[in-house]
């Protein structure tokens, strides 16, 4: 008898303990080989782009012995959500990617080592442009290798543009040519909206930011709230006017990034603010017509937000795993016509190639050559985003502003507000989003 | 995990169907041929006579009529305007004014939906949570409840009151926590992010299937235990052969209840499963709408909302038959 | 639920024990190991996976962590942090406006269909199954379904409102309708267990009550007002707290929906706490703050629905 409820006292516990099997890592290697495991792999529903890294993994652990390398393909592979706990819980990768709104917080949180003694094992770090490695950088010491950089333009629907008699080639420079532009679109019919606008979900926020800069504007300047400037007024009231005095922004508010994109890929929205590869996404991810998407460098053009991405090493890696990692970083996000630069393969792979996404080594010769490799390899029509290439180059680019994420909380406010309301106070909503501001920036 | 307390599970609901009135009304020889329907139900507010009378009867039939549409309306005909939706096209769907049937019904949207948004592996693994899920709770919590209610060990009410005291706080409220408890189980040192147990665990400790358990367990007399425990039964042959096969509506209702209740979750799995290997099918939707057209939308809806109405369709006889069939009667 | 609901008494000790028992020390030692022996698994899990978590939400709510380094305490900033956010009072109202409208809707909506349903005589299984149906369909797919409906252009509400000939409404795109929006998916989709618990009770009632009542020559409300209602009273007090507790997390309608606008008009606290913890950055101690107020608002109502039962009771 008293072996039996022995036995169910093990049943019970066993399966409590069945757990521990999920719990243990076992990843003891073999003596002198170094195994680091690499983020953003590309999902199993994209087969061909899984294939290409895989090869790529393959070639790599070939060229560099003693090398293993494992892959996770989280997907999206930066998550904000899980970041801090997969680091705290130990699953984070030897090799991580980081968006460049999270530098700050990582770089500030010691979230990511230090490598400013190794930068020499990726060979072309030289080439990077330099305000792009400022970001990675901390009182001097650098924390990660940026690999994709670019900042926000118009990308516009050059077949819009035509039906509605404006000239594809010679898009908007300016606000009110943005305005008149929209309006012609939006008259096209019922279901035609001139120009797509968030109005919440953070993304609002966001391009708030993105209008404000080009504009001239400020978010934020020594810690205290500026956007409540003629500038920011000037964003709202444009918008304000699109929505209720031409009925050009559509009567949908919009939230969350996808609600736009996919608005934009069905063909009856005219313009939107976003970076070039919005149309690499348009284009693969939202079955958007390959042959309708213009870019144009930012209206007005004063100054341009950036997005961009870099790989950083894991803090707890050893001196080893952080080598290999480097390593890793150099051949398949930095060498012209090898890994993410391989555009031969990514043409043959049916990518969406030719868009001018990356900007992260500029004139460089490390940057020209890859340039070159990406015209060379085009499925898009490159020649409709020339005003973008030519444009960029002269605008400033601007980082977000510390605790992005929370101020873009606050300026949904003012941007859902204008698009839901037709006697919307601008002044008192930017004052009140300004406070609201200085309230957070305050903290800590 | 549920985000919300699950009302359903109450145990007024289930019996609904047993209590409809005296068998002998049936039985009883009709005399009146008119509006017989009247009776054989037990006596509610309105008497069967007055529903007999002639405005009664008018008023009844009206007040039916308006009901059921009404129900079907509000409840029915949303499903309807889904599955519909679904096989619009692209321009049909966003029609003013829509077609009430698609103009050329496609279903090739649901094999569409079925690959853009991985169908088969989001219901694979929300299967997966549930099933393993509901096994898990029961042992978990049957034995529990076994052990609280006649086994009686020191400190047993203590750990019962602990328990239902978790009733009041929503899992929603703890999301914090509990997460940072998850990626990194104190005193274990578990990562169970992107595992099941990080589904399973917390359902097992579900205050709500304790005391439904324990209360059935309660009413089961001592002196059938008694006995066996003179023969010299020990306490887990009591529980298998005694305790478990009377207490099968029971068990019925803890298991429906759980396997639904991890099936529609969808904070917890956005919290704790985010890989899109392991994600939920509510996930996983959330993550891919974005993505695709509003009739691929729709056709996805439809393929996560079937099994559920195929358990609602099967079970909801058997949990109501099956409680009063299985109670212990005196 | 009929299950044995007879009380199973327990006859007085002396009759209880056997008499080929052993000694009462060793059956006690005996029985207690052998019950944590059945209870460890699920002390195991309400340990770690349900108390735990209370109790680290009261820590956390104190302490600045990263998860990576020691956390630091901080005393009361997390607090202070939250109620200077702009959000922060704007939450609380949304929420308690919901868990009001909510039960404008889903508390009396559901009572007074139960009465009607009770009384119908036909079609008694189609209607239960289908005002059930919503409640077992997974939320996702009720808010996903309810985001179109509400779409301005092609959404089904806005296109009967046209055929009606009434001007269409804004719905989740305005401050003054975003709420009740929410309330509506809300409503239905929660709705039928409501109608099926008071089904129930419902037909717990003796009839003869209403044979009295009627006897006694009282109309059809009086009865409902003079029988019906006292005699679910109980099952109404407990399905008041369940209500409130259940709709103080609203959380997937905003997140799904509105995202909490536009104007903030949909931020409700369980979202607010998830913005916190997992969208700016990982500020867990100030999500944490939120949530302990939360739980404190929730144990007041448990408190509150205690006293009234129990007064009830008496």
């Amino acid at each position: 008898m008293k072996s039996r409820n022995l036995a169910i006292f093990l049943i019970s516990s066993g399966l409590v303990l069945s757990a521990t099997a999920c719990g243990g890592d076992s990843d003891a290697g073999a003596k002198g080989d170094v195994t680091i495991t690499v983020a953003c792999q590309p999902a199993k529903t994209a087969p061909l782009q899984r294939k290409a890294w895989d090869d790529d993994v393959k070639a790599f652990e070939k060229a560099h012995p003693g090398v293993k390398v494992k892959s996770t393909d989280q997907q999206p592979c930066f998550d904000p959500k899980t970041f801090a706990a997969k680091l705290a819980g130990g699953q984070m990768e030897t090799v991580f990617m980081a968006p460049v709104t999270n530098y700050a917080d990582v770089m500030a949180k010691g979230q990511a080592k230090e490598i400013t003694a190794s930068t020499d094992l990726v060979k072309n770090f030289g080439s990077i442009r330099q305000d792009v490695r400022d970001m990675v950088t901390k009182d001097g010491k650098i924390y990660g290798v940026p690999n994709v950089s670019y900042s926000v333009g118009l990308v516009y629907n050059r077949k819009l543009f035509q039906q509605a008699g404006l000239d594809p080639n010679s898009p908007p420079k300016t606000w009110d040519e943005v305005r008149a532009a929209a309006k012609k679109i939006a008259d096209l019919g019922d279901g035609y909206v001139g120009y797509g606008e968030y109005g919440g979900g953070n993304v609002g926020g966001w391009h708030f930011a993105q209008s404000i800069f080009s504009r001239g504007g400020e978010m934020v300047v020594n810690g205290k709230a500026a956007f409540n400037s003629a500038e920011g007024k000037a964003v709202l009231q444009t918008l304000h006017d699109m929505r209720w005095k031409d009925d050009s922004v559509g009567k949908k508010v919009l939230i969350g990034w996808e609600a736009l994109m996919q608005q934009m890929a069905a063909g009856k929205t005219g313009m939107m603010l976003g970076a070039p590869d919005v149309v690499t996404d348009l284009v693969q991810k939202f079955q958007g017509s390959k042959e309708q998407y213009g870019i144009a460098p930012i209206p007005e053009g004063k100054a341009s937000l950036t997005g961009g991405e870099a790989y950083m090493i894991n803090p707890k890696a050893s001196d080893a795993e952080a080598k290999a990692g480097l390593q890793w970083i150099d051949f398949q996000f930095n060498t012209p016509g090898k890994g993410r630069h391989d555009y031969a393969r990514g043409k043959a792979n049916g990518e969406a190639v030719g868009v001018p996404n990356n900007d992260y080594m500029s004139d460089s010769p490390t940057g020209q050559e890859i340039a070159a490799l990406r015209e060379k390899n085009a499925v898009l029509p490159v020649e409709y985003y020339q005003p973008y290439v030519e444009g960029a180059k002269n605008v400033e680019i601007k980082l977000e502003p510390a605790k992005a994420q929370e101020l873009y909380a606050v300026l949904d406010v003012p941007m859902s507000a204008v698009l839901t309301r037709e006697n919307a106070d601008i002044d008192k909503l930017l004052a009140d989003a300004e406070s609201k501001a200085n309230t957070i920036l305050a903290k800590s | 995990m549920a985000n919300t307390v699950d009302l359903s599970t109450h145990p007024e609901t289930a019996g609904d169907d047993t209590r409809k009135g005296p068998p002998t009304a049936a039985s009883r020889p009709r005399e009146r041929r008119r509006a017989h329907w009247a009776e054989g139900h037990s006596r509610t507010i309105i008497s069967p006579l007055e529903l007999k009378s002639r405005w009664g009867s008018r008023i009844y039939w009206t007040v039916l009529a308006a009901i059921l549409s009404v129900f079907t309306l509000v409840f029915v005909f949303p499903l309807y305007w889904m599955v519909t939706g679904a096989m619009k096209s692209g321009e049909e769907i966003a029609q003013m004014p829509p077609t009430l049937w698609p103009k050329d019904p496609d279903f090739s949207v649901f094999a569409d939906a079925w690959e853009l948004f991985d169908v088969g592996l989001l219901l694979k693994n929300t299967l997966f949570y549930s099933v393993g899920a509901w096994l898990f709770a029961l042992a978990v919590d049957v034995t529990a409840a076994y052990a609280l209610s006649k086994l009686r060990p020191m400190f047993g009410n203590v750990i019962l009151g602990a328990m239902f005291a978790t009733l009041m706080i929503p899992p929603i409220v703890v999301m914090i926590p509990a997460y940072i408890t998850v990626t990194d189980v104190p005193i274990f040192g578990w990562n169970l992010l992107n595992t099941p147990w990080a589904i399973w665990f917390p359902v097992a400790a579900n205050g709500f299937n304790i005391f439904l358990l324990k209360r059935f367990f309660d009413s089961i007399p001592d002196e059938i235990l008694e006995a066996a425990e003179i023969d010299g039964v020990p306490p887990w042959r009591v529980l298998v052969s005694i305790i478990l096969p009377i207490s099968r509506p029971i068990l019925g209702v803890v298991s429906i209840f759980t396997i639904v209740m991890v099936f529609k979750d969808f904070v917890w799995p956005l919290l704790v499963l985010p890989d899109s290997e392991k994600m939920t099918i509510s996930v996983g939707l959330s993550q891919t709408a974005g993505q695709v057209t509003q009739n691929q939308i729709m056709a996805g809806l439809v393929m996560a909302s079937i099994p559920m109405i195929i358990v609602f369709v099967f079970f909801q006889r058997s949990i109501m038959a099956g409680l009063t069939a299985g109670s212990l009667k005196g | 639920m009929d299950t044995p609901t007879v009380q199973a008494k327990r006859p007085p000790k002396s009759q209880r024990r056997p008499p080929a028992r052993p000694s009462r020390q060793r059956r006690t030692l005996r029985t207690n190991i052998t019950a944590y022996g059945f209870l460890c698994a699920a002390l195991f899990c309400f340990a770690l996976f349900a108390w735990w978590p209370i109790v680290r939400q009261v820590v956390l709510s104190f302490q600045e962590t990263n998860l990576v380094d020691e956390p630091t305490w901080v005393g009361l900033d997390n607090f202070r942090a939250v109620v200077e956010d702009p959000a922060f009072g704007q939450a609380w109202k949304n929420t308690f406006a919901f868990t009001f409208l909510a039960l404008l809707c889903g508390y009396v909506i559901p009572f007074v269909v139960a009465i009607v349903l009770n009384e119908l005589r036909h079609a008694r299984g189609y209607l239960r199954f289908v005002v059930y149906l919503p409640v077992m369909l997974p939320p996702i797919v009720s808010v996903l379904l309810f985001r179109w409906f509400y779409d301005p252009g092609p959404g089904l509400f806005n296109q009967l409102l046209d055929f009606v000939g009434l001007p269409g409404l804004s719905w989740l795109d305005s401050t003054d309708t975003a709420l009740i929006s929410l309330v509506i998916v809300s409503t239905w989709m929660n709705m039928g267990s409501g109608v099926l618990i008071y089904l129930a009770a419902l037909q717990n009632i003796p009839g003869e009550l209403y044979e009295a009542a009627e006897l006694d020559g009282a109309g059809i409300f009086r009865r409902i007002w003079n029988v019906t209602i006292p005699q679910t009273r109980l099952i109404l007090l407990l399905m008041l707290m369940l209500q409130v507790v259940a709709t103080m997390q609203v959380f997937i309608e905003p997140y799904m929906l509105t995202g909490g606008g536009p104007e903030n008009a949909t931020v409700t606290v369980a979202f607010l706490m998830y913005q916190y913890a997992f969208v700016y950055g990982g500020n867990y101690g100030a999500g944490s703050a939120l949530g302990v107020m939360l739980m404190v608002v929730l144990l007041a109502v448990a408190a509150v629905q205690l006293r009234l039962t129990r007064d009830e009771k008496r």
